[in-house]
């Protein structure tokens, strides 16, 4: 295939994936709208760590964090902190929250990515998991401004948009289910766009040169500085967002809503999704939410030989299965759902060329 | 003649008495059928919390059981159980799910106060009762009129930790109180609650020293403790932490007078902080609950603790029933039991918190005896109750009779 | 915390030792963690719950099948050590070629399964494991020093030493310390390269069983017991040097001595600010700084980049 039918294909699968999304909540229950909201989210974060880790090669191991802050900003901008003591009166409604949390996060990013430079690897990895660990006892601390372990509220408040009541938007009545899912979504396949146009462009070749060898990259006029500290910056935001809307879809945020395990799920969702790839993503973002649920509802004990006697549902059971999917399907599907895209997309055309014509 | 006359006659009635119940079963509030009631609740079977994942097994035990008998108002109780690994963001989808997707009748039972804060707002919008939640937030029963679908359950930590203070202030002189309290709201309002109890006695808290739930160890805190020259020791932590605070007082050869909240006074837990009998700290603690201990003699021949020990073993096998958190769950659904027997054959959500407001309920077996659950006018707090004891020798032993919380 | 405490040597020299008596803790983990990254070149988030699992073998065979200690601890740690090289066999080696994100992400899910298992075998509620050393303190002129903490900093140097020699002096140490720096050199004069691997499977889950033995008298045996001990013991790790078994020690006594110390400066007027709260961020700014200066760590080499 030529680059040119290459990128026409692109073209017309994300404008199925647009339509799919757009009439999707139609086939579903009202619920489900709901599940898939968080999909969206999701994937917002995994593209920006794909950013950073799969487009750039710096792991991070604190995506949560920032995340976190984007979180954090859109929920004072809305409920502002005075209850709680803090200089901030609140007010904003909530969608316009949304740019200025990825802004937050961001600059946060990029004040992060500049002492980054000076760590690789390992060491990189385990400051940004730094990150992810001081955040919930940094927002207990200055609680005058994050109301510290019970957070902020949001449900009920007028900055939420369809907290119960339907919402009315471009002459359309929306379910605050289905609000949140196209609020989600909109956002997410924006989010995809923008970052396919940034990593097709020179930026994105510079990224890659900085992964593939840092030397290299910068005997060939490559700023590593410039760029590692941009992809951070780029992917900081991209969380921030993400972070924002996961504060509105839950309608509330504490310190406990950001574990460190979000930070080590959103770098499992990118790898299942497949590294320096962005359709796949969206799978990896399906498994990090549907998975921990599926496997509650399974039944252990089926699973296994009648001879061993499992009592079902018992608490633990649901890790078991979780946990060794996982390692399953690092087995199954070595470069994510994105490299097995590839691999397919391979067949295809390599079975094109050798046919004789 | 009679036998014509008779069949029409039958088959009206039989209209007559279906008709409500096709009526109901039309009119019924959801995760209500014929045949069954389904609740829901959010637990933390995973994460840092897990340790309270019995509660729900208790519950759940008790529920199968009652199923086993007929179930209540003619229905097959059945409860969900959800794991939120502790993290609220986590109970608020998981509770979504339950009301909107599997339509439950009421969420039941959901641990921990960051937890049922976060979905409380949402629960009441809804009209979906949030009943007998598992803290003890004062919150609960405060704020009842703000929030009519959510009601507590246990004592409140405000009521506990009253009662240590005036216990101090009355048996001791001039007590000098150490806190070691969880950096939420439930340890603030323990230590809140003390300083109040305390009031204008001679003792006072002298340092209060918290901890975040993710650290590892409270050694450092312990050492400061002790290096503020306190006498009494009040322990204001879950399990894990009143245990190693026991532990490292007693590496310090540090021996005060402890005072341990009732969610890590569980016999289970004393026995373990006890190290075998090696340390000497855990003598002489001071607790209090209004739960029958599992590892009391007293009970042995108890019928509720009899019948407590037989539902464990038949309904959640490999249970511990020295584990005083399955009781607490089988106590909790004891309650929710009651309710729904009350509500008859039409079911409602707005008539079951009609119910939880106004319980009298004086037998719970597993409670001690003399704790009544009970709600009315003005008091919405279910159990306000309980019992002080001392650590004796591997044992708890009441002293001073019932005491009563008039202050929530 | 009310008052601003005068300086009273004895408390501050308590909360030193306290704060080693921790660094201990963090230290046989973070060697753990150090054995595998020399190795594999593997961060294995796995460690934690494989010594969480082991403490648990060695709680069953004490309390549910009547040992004694010792013939417990021997028997814990040999299971360890096959478990550890079963785990490689199983379920690293499959994934070793490629991304180490991949290997990353096993080791995740082996946290996520082994936590699941322990729960799902012993339950939630907190265990109590004895320890080797007993619970004797010494008063030592105001400050009480524990057997146990003595001994947790004894093994934990007793273990640098040991392999120090193993990596120095005995023909499998080289050949281990050969198959991690280049496999391919190590293949073609005979080394077998994945058993070497497996063997520093083994050996780490070796060292992480007499850590989490030695952790659970002191934190009590829970199935969360080492999830906040592994993020103390990665930060140990880091400061000390990512491939240094001394760093590790001395990364993880500095990092509990580190803690305790912040806490203590809190007592005075000037930092009244200076909370609870902010005692793990600060301790990690500081790591941060420290690596600024040496992006390495204390211990560690500087890496050699290939082109």
């Amino acid at each position: 295939m030529t680059p040119r039918t290459q990128r026409l294909i692109g073209f017309v699968a994300f404008a199925a994936f647009v339509v799919f999304v757009a009439v999707l909540p139609a086939f579903v229950s009202d619920f489900k709208a709901r599940d898939y909201s968080y999909v969206g989210i999701y994937l917002i974060a995994l593209l920006g760590l794909n950013i950073l880790t799969g487009y750039t090669g710096q792991i991070s191991l604190g995506h949560g964090a920032f995340m976190a802050i984007g979180g954090y900003t859109t929920a004072i901008l809305m409920a502002g902190n005075e209850e709680f003591g803090g200089p901030i009166s609140g007010g904003m409604k909530d969608v316009w929250t949304l740019p200025i949390a990825g802004l937050v996060a961001g600059l946060v990013g990029l004040a992060f990515g500049i002492p980054a430079l000076r760590l690789s690897g390992l060491y990189l990895a385990l400051a940004t998991f730094a990150i992810a660990v001081a955040m919930p006892s940094t927002v207990k601390r200055f609680e005058e401004f994050t109301g510290g372990g019970s957070g902020i509220q949001l449900f009920g408040t007028p900055e939420l948009t369809g907290s119960i009541s339907n919402v009315e938007i471009l002459g359309v009545s929306l379910t605050p289910n289905d609000w949140m899912y196209y609020l989600a979504w909109s956002i997410a396949l924006v989010a995809f766009a923008v970052a396919w146009l940034i990593l097709r462009g020179r930026t994105g070749r510079a990224f890659r040169a900085v992964r593939d060898s840092e030397t290299a990259a910068v005997s060939s006029g490559v700023s590593l500085a410039r760029y590692k500290t941009l992809a951070f910056g780029i992917s900081a935001a991209y969380a921030g967002v993400a972070g924002g809307l996961f504060a509105i879809a839950s309608a509330f945020v504490n310190p406990d809503a950001f574990p460190i395990a979000l930070s080590i799920y959103l770098l499992v969702g990118i790898v299942v999704g497949g590294l320096g790839g962005l359709s796949g993503l969206v799978f990896g973002a399906i498994f990090i939410f549907y998975l921990p649920l599926w496997a509650q509802g399974q039944d252990l004990g089926s699973l296994l030989p009648d001879r061993i006697i499992v009592e079902t549902q018992k608490p633990g059971g649901a890790a078991i299965v979780y946990g060794v999917i996982l390692i399953l399907l690092m087995f199954v599907i070595p470069n994510g759902v994105g490299g097995l895209f590839r691999r397919v997309g391979q067949l295809i055309s390599n079975r094109r060329y050798s046919r004789p014509k | 003649m009679r036998l014509r006359s008779g069949l029409p006659v039958a088959l009206i009635a039989a209209l007559v008495l279906a008709l409500p119940v096709a009526l109901a079963g039309s009119t019924a509030d959801p995760g209500v059928s014929a045949t069954a009631i389904l609740i829901g609740g959010t637990s933390p079977l995973t994460g840092p919390a897990a340790s309270y994942a019995t509660v729900a097994r208790g519950a759940q035990a008790y529920f199968d059981s009652i199923n086993a008998t007929g179930g209540a108002a003619k229905r097959k109780i059945e409860y969900r159980i959800v794991d939120d690994a502790y993290n609220p963001a986590q109970t608020v989808q998981a509770v979504r799910r339950l009301v909107e997707q599997d339509k439950v009748f009421a969420v039941f039972n959901t641990l921990g106060t960051e937890a049922n804060l976060a979905i409380r707002d949402y629960l009441n919008q809804m009209k979906v009762p949030q009943l007998f939640v598992a803290s003890g937030a004062t919150t609960w029963g405060r704020d009842a009129a703000r929030y009519p679908w959510t009601i507590g359950f246990q004592p409140s930590y405000a009521a506990e930790g009253f009662v240590y203070g005036q216990y101090l202030a009355k048996t001791q002189k001039k007590a000098r109180v150490g806190v070691l309290f969880q950096n939420d709201d439930y340890g603030k309002d323990l230590l809140g609650s003390l300083k109040a109890g305390l009031g204008r006695s001679g003792s006072k808290i002298v340092a209060a020293e918290p901890y975040q739930v993710t650290s590892p160890d409270v050694g450092s805190q312990i050492g400061k403790l002790k290096a503020s020259g306190a006498n009494v020791l009040a322990i204001f932590a879950t399990p894990t932490f009143a245990i190693q605070a026991y532990v490292f007082a007693n590496r310090l050869g540090w021996r005060p007078l402890v005072i341990n909240n009732a969610v890590s006074a569980t016999s289970n837990t004393m026995t373990l902080a006890s190290e075998g009998g090696k340390n000497k700290t855990v003598e002489g603690t001071i607790s209090t609950t209004p739960l029958k201990d599992p590892l009391d003699t007293r009970w042995k021949n108890d019928p509720g603790m009899k019948q407590y020990r037989a539902i464990l073993a038949k309904y959640a096998k490999g249970a511990n029933p020295n584990d005083a958190n399955h009781l607490y769950g089988m106590a909790v659904a004891y309650e929710a039991v009651g309710l729904l027997k009350r509500l008859g054959a039409n079911p409602t959500r707005a008539g079951l918190m009609a119910r939880a407001r106004s319980i009298t309920s004086a037998g719970n077996p597993f409670l001690l005896p003399g704790v009544s659950v009970k709600t009315g006018k003005g008091d919405n707090f279910p159990i306000q109750q309980g019992q002080l004891g001392r650590w004796t020798k591997g044992r708890w032993v009441p002293f001073g009779g019932l005491w009563t919380s008039k202050r929530n | 915390m009310l008052v601003a405490a005068a300086f009273d040597f004895s408390d501050f020299m308590q909360q030193v030792v306290s704060g080693l008596a921790s660094g201990g803790i963090y230290a046989l983990l973070a060697l753990a963690l150090v054995i595998i990254h020399r190795s594999t070149g593997v961060i294995n988030f796995a460690q934690g719950e494989m010594a969480t699992l082991s403490a648990y073998i060695a709680w069953t065979l004490i309390v549910n099948h009547g040992w004694s200690y010792w013939p417990a601890f021997v028997v814990t740690l040999a299971l360890s050590f096959a478990g550890g090289i079963g785990i490689h066999r199983a379920v690293i080696r499959p994934v070793e070629r490629g991304s180490v994100l991949r290997i990353v992400i096993v080791t995740i899910g082996l946290l996520v399964a082994i936590n699941g298992f322990v729960i799902w075998k012993w339950g939630g509620e907190p265990q109590q494991l004895q320890g080797p050393f007993g619970t004797k303190t010494y008063d030592l002129g105001g400050v009480v020093v524990a057997a146990h903490d003595i001994g947790t900093i004894a093994v934990a140097l007793g273990i640098v030493g040991l392999l120090w020699l193993f990596f120095r002096f005995t023909k499998v140490g080289l050949a281990l310390r050969a198959a991690a720096v280049n496999p391919e050199e190590a293949r073609l004069v005979g080394v077998r390269v994945t058993w070497m691997l497996a063997l520093g499977w083994g050996l780490a889950a070796t060292l992480g069983a007499v850590a989490g033995m030695l952790t659970a008298p002191t934190v009590g045996l829970d199935p969360q017991m080492m999830q906040a001990v592994l993020i103390y013991a990665f930060a140990a790790a880091v400061l000390g040097g990512i491939d240094s078994p001394i760093g590790a020690v001395v990364g993880g006594l500095l990092l509990g001595v580190l803690l305790n110390m912040l806490s203590y400066l809190s007592q005075y007027g000037a930092f009244d600010w200076f909370t609870e709260e902010l005692r793990l961020p600060a301790a990690l700014l500081i790591i941060l700084a420290v690596l600024l200066v040496r992006p390495t760590g204390i211990f560690g080499r500087p890496e050699v980049k290939r082109v």
